[in-house]
């Protein structure tokens, strides 16, 4: 404290020290600050700069990516299909059940072997050819149904009605095709049986058709009655397992 | 130092102690029902990480599946705690460079309250499901007027304080903040026009909502937080900016770089092929402010380290600026195109770059400030030297494990998940597991200290700090009192704090 206590009390009397005391009492935290009058001007770090640098080469590099930039064609890609997964390597097509795989495979063969007799919707035209929607031998058993493909058929058909001589179609056929076809008939055009006819079982039938006690003839009703009224050996499949659309191969890791 | 660097009169002191006077309500208010919303955000975060990892927790209860309590972490992070922070800081920051008392306490505090209504009802809104399902934007249409007029009728003071400063330099802080105040109306009415009012393209919805979130992270809270940073390392050191050059360039640069930022979200949608390329390249561009911004406040900082150790609010601000270069190193690291970009879309990466942003950069930032403007509003200084320092811990330490810990384990469950090969359980789902459950730990450490924080504040809001002249420190002192030499209380004689 000042010692000039003898002044009058007036108001406007302002003892400085007494002020000044005041206000680091009452606002002492203001008080500590200080105002800085100065900006620095300090040199930039040359490791700053590069840094930058390299985080603007990578940014040149990200829209590197763009392609050209307001050239219409590449705004958009067409026909893109997904990359594979990294380290998936070549994963291939994405995977379906196998119901779809095999009857997507039978689709094209029926295009081109059956579709000229049996016609597109499979219904025959009646006179010269029957059809194949609904016949007891296309959902029954599927070795009958497997010999009458690769043999062709002689005499009369399921309905009883002789029809002309259907020709062999195993030339050129793979087993993997024929599983496809016989799956494909089995389950399109209205027929519903569900199961699969996997390239193991179309690989069996090929080899009991090739030792028929009158292999290269075409079969007839009663021959089928009599040695070929079984479903075809190997392991069924589950329809709904997903498979490799090309190679037909289950895919492993979909099923943990 | 020398004297010529400082110039402080007992009028400069006056006017500083009336501007804090004059504050001393909005801020505390905005700050404490802040931190407030900050707990309640992160109680929802440990919930929404807690349910990564452990599915069934809760499962019973439709308020609190998934998907409602990770947008109602988000949106009270964003609006409940990121907001209100701003907005003291804001008027505070202005208040003081423009060297003014604040003179619309009244509006302020009532559209502070209207705007605290938003948010409680936008968040029970998202809880009981009725959110929006954009992200970051999921409070039901509703809110978004109420938030955008009360923004406006808190936010115009600091713009017409501006306007009628006084004659004079304009600081770095100055710049970013009043940026801030007038992009986020940019950026918030942009975005929810385009969503809620007009009928567009929903892909392009998609983009805008990306755009948005970035922008929100680069054009409010970054500018906020750096004009903060400017504002505190040369104050509390005593030591002029490193480089106001350097400032200048951070700001220009983030002006020009940000908006383009966003849309590398999107990349792979069916969208005008070059704007996602256009987005991850400005966001890694975005290393360029951020690094220096980070590195001109950090230099500025460690020209004075016994303040470092000892001052609670820079400790907090480098801690901020320190997640700046890392978030602006992250910017580059996952945003390339064939590596990482693929990874961080769908996965933990894209929420720890947000955490690393949103908590590590702006929140820590924030929690600097406050500790440096709350004794001031208040004339009280802080309680205990121990919360501090637990808060700090926790805080840094949290925020690096939740922010670096998503950006990695996301890297992972995205790799799992581009494999479509691979399953979800065995793959992205197991991948993911061992980071989330770390998560889930860490914000409930970060939650722990933060309640804390809160009672803290409010405490010192009730003007129950302590009386006396000398700063709550982060000293060590052996004996005598913890908050270190006492100085002088108040009312017991002169002071002798110089």
């Amino acid at each position: 404290m000042s010692p000039n206590n003898q002044k009058p009390d007036l108001d406007d009397s302002i003892n400085v020290a007494e002020a000044h005391g005041r206000v680091v009492r009452e606002a002492a935290a203001a008080a500590r600050e200080r105002r800085i009058l100065a900006a620095g001007n300090e040199p930039i770090s040359v490791w700053v700069l590069s840094a930058c640098g390299i985080a603007l080469v990578f940014a040149g590099a990200i829209i590197g990516n763009a392609g050209t930039f307001l050239d219409y064609a590449s705004l958009y890609r067409k026909n893109y299909v997904r990359a594979s997964a990294p380290g998936g390597g070549e994963s291939g097509p994405a995977p379906k059940t196998a119901l779809e795989a095999y009857k997507a495979k039978g689709k094209k063969i029926y295009t081109a072997k059956c579709n000229g007799c049996h016609g597109a919707d499979a219904k025959g035209d009646g006179a010269n050819y029957p059809s194949l929607a609904g016949s007891p031998w296309v959902l029954g058993d599927s070795e009958r149904f497997a010999m009458i493909v690769l043999n062709g058929l002689q005499g009369p058909a399921s309905s009883g009605k002789a029809f002309g001589v259907m020709p062999s179609q195993a030339a050129g056929l793979t087993p993997e095709d024929l599983a496809g076809v016989l799956t494909f008939v089995r389950n399109d055009f209205g027929n519903e049986v569900g199961d699969v006819i996997t390239t193991e079982m179309a690989k069996a039938a090929m080899d009991i058709s090739a030792n028929r006690s009158k292999a290269g003839q075409p079969v007839t009703g009663a021959e089928l009655e009599a040695d070929h009224l079984k479903a075809l050996p190997g392991d069924p499949i589950d329809p709904s397992v997903m498979v490799d659309p090309i190679t037909l191969a289950p895919v492993e890791a979909a099923s943990p | 130092m020398s004297s010529a660097l400082y110039n402080t009169t007992d009028e400069d002191v006056l006017l500083r102690a009336g501007i804090d006077r004059s504050l001393r309500h909005p801020v505390m208010f905005f700050l404490t029902s802040g931190a407030a919303w900050l707990a309640v955000s992160i109680l929802l975060g440990v919930i929404a990480s807690a349910k990564v990892h452990w599915p069934s927790l809760l499962a019973g209860c439709p308020f609190l599946t998934y998907g409602r309590v990770f947008p109602a972490h988000m949106n009270a992070l964003i609006y409940g705690w990121g907001m209100q922070a701003a907005f003291a800081v804001i008027l505070w920051l202005t208040a003081r460079l423009t060297r003014k008392e604040c003179t619309a306490v009244g509006t302020i505090l009532t559209a502070g309250h209207i705007w605290n209504l938003g948010v409680t009802l936008g968040v029970v809104g998202i809880l009981s499901g009725h959110g929006t399902g954009m992200p970051w934007m999921e409070f039901p249409v509703f809110a978004w007027p109420v938030l955008i007029f009360s923004y406006a009728a808190i936010m115009v003071w600091p713009f017409i304080q501006f306007r009628v400063r006084p004659e004079g330099h304009v600081y770095i802080s100055q710049w970013y903040l009043l940026a801030a105040v007038i992009w986020f109306p940019w950026v918030y009415i942009t975005a929810n026009v385009f969503l809620h009012c007009l009928q567009g393209s929903p892909l392009m919805a998609a983009g805008v909502n990306a755009w948005f979130r970035s922008a929100m992270i680069f054009l409010f809270f970054t500018p906020v937080a750096l004009g903060t940073a400017y504002y505190l390392a040369p104050k509390v050191t005593g030591r002029p900016v490193f480089s106001y050059t350097l400032a200048k360039l951070g700001f220009w640069t983030l002006a020009v770089i940000a908006p383009w930022a966003g849309m590398q979200k999107l990349t792979g949608a069916p969208i005008p092929y070059f704007l996602p390329y256009v987005g991850g390249a400005a966001t890694a561009m975005l290393f360029v402010p951020a690094a220096a911004a980070g590195v001109n406040t950090l230099r500025t900082i460690l020209s004075n380290k016994e303040t470092l150790s000892s001052s609670p609010a820079l400790r907090f601000t480098t801690a901020g600026m320190g997640s700046l270069i890392l978030l602006g190193a992250a910017a580059v690291f996952l945003n390339l195109p064939g590596s990482t970009l693929p990874r961080t879309q769908f996965s933990l990466s894209g929420y720890g770059f947000d955490i690393l942003a949103l908590y590590g950069f702006f929140t820590l930032t924030m929690f600097g400030a406050t500790y440096f403007i709350v004794p001031r509003v208040t004339r009280r200084e802080w309680l205990s030297r121990r919360l501090i320092k637990t808060h700090f811990l926790f805080s840094v330490y949290g925020t690096i494990f939740v922010a670096l810990v998503a950006i990695f384990g996301g890297l992972l469950q995205g790799g799992s998940q581009e494999d479509f090969t691979k399953p979800w359980a065995t793959g992205a789902a197991k991948d993911a597991y061992p980071y989330a459950l770390t998560i889930t730990v860490s914000w409930a450490l970060i939650l722990f200290s933060n309640i804390f924080f809160f009672i803290h504040l409010t405490f010192m809001w009730l003007r129950l700090g302590r009386r006396s002249s000398h700063p709550t420190l982060l000293v060590f002192s052996h004996g005598g009192s913890p908050h270190g030499e006492e100085g002088d209380i108040d009312n017991v004689g002169p002071a002798s704090a110089h």
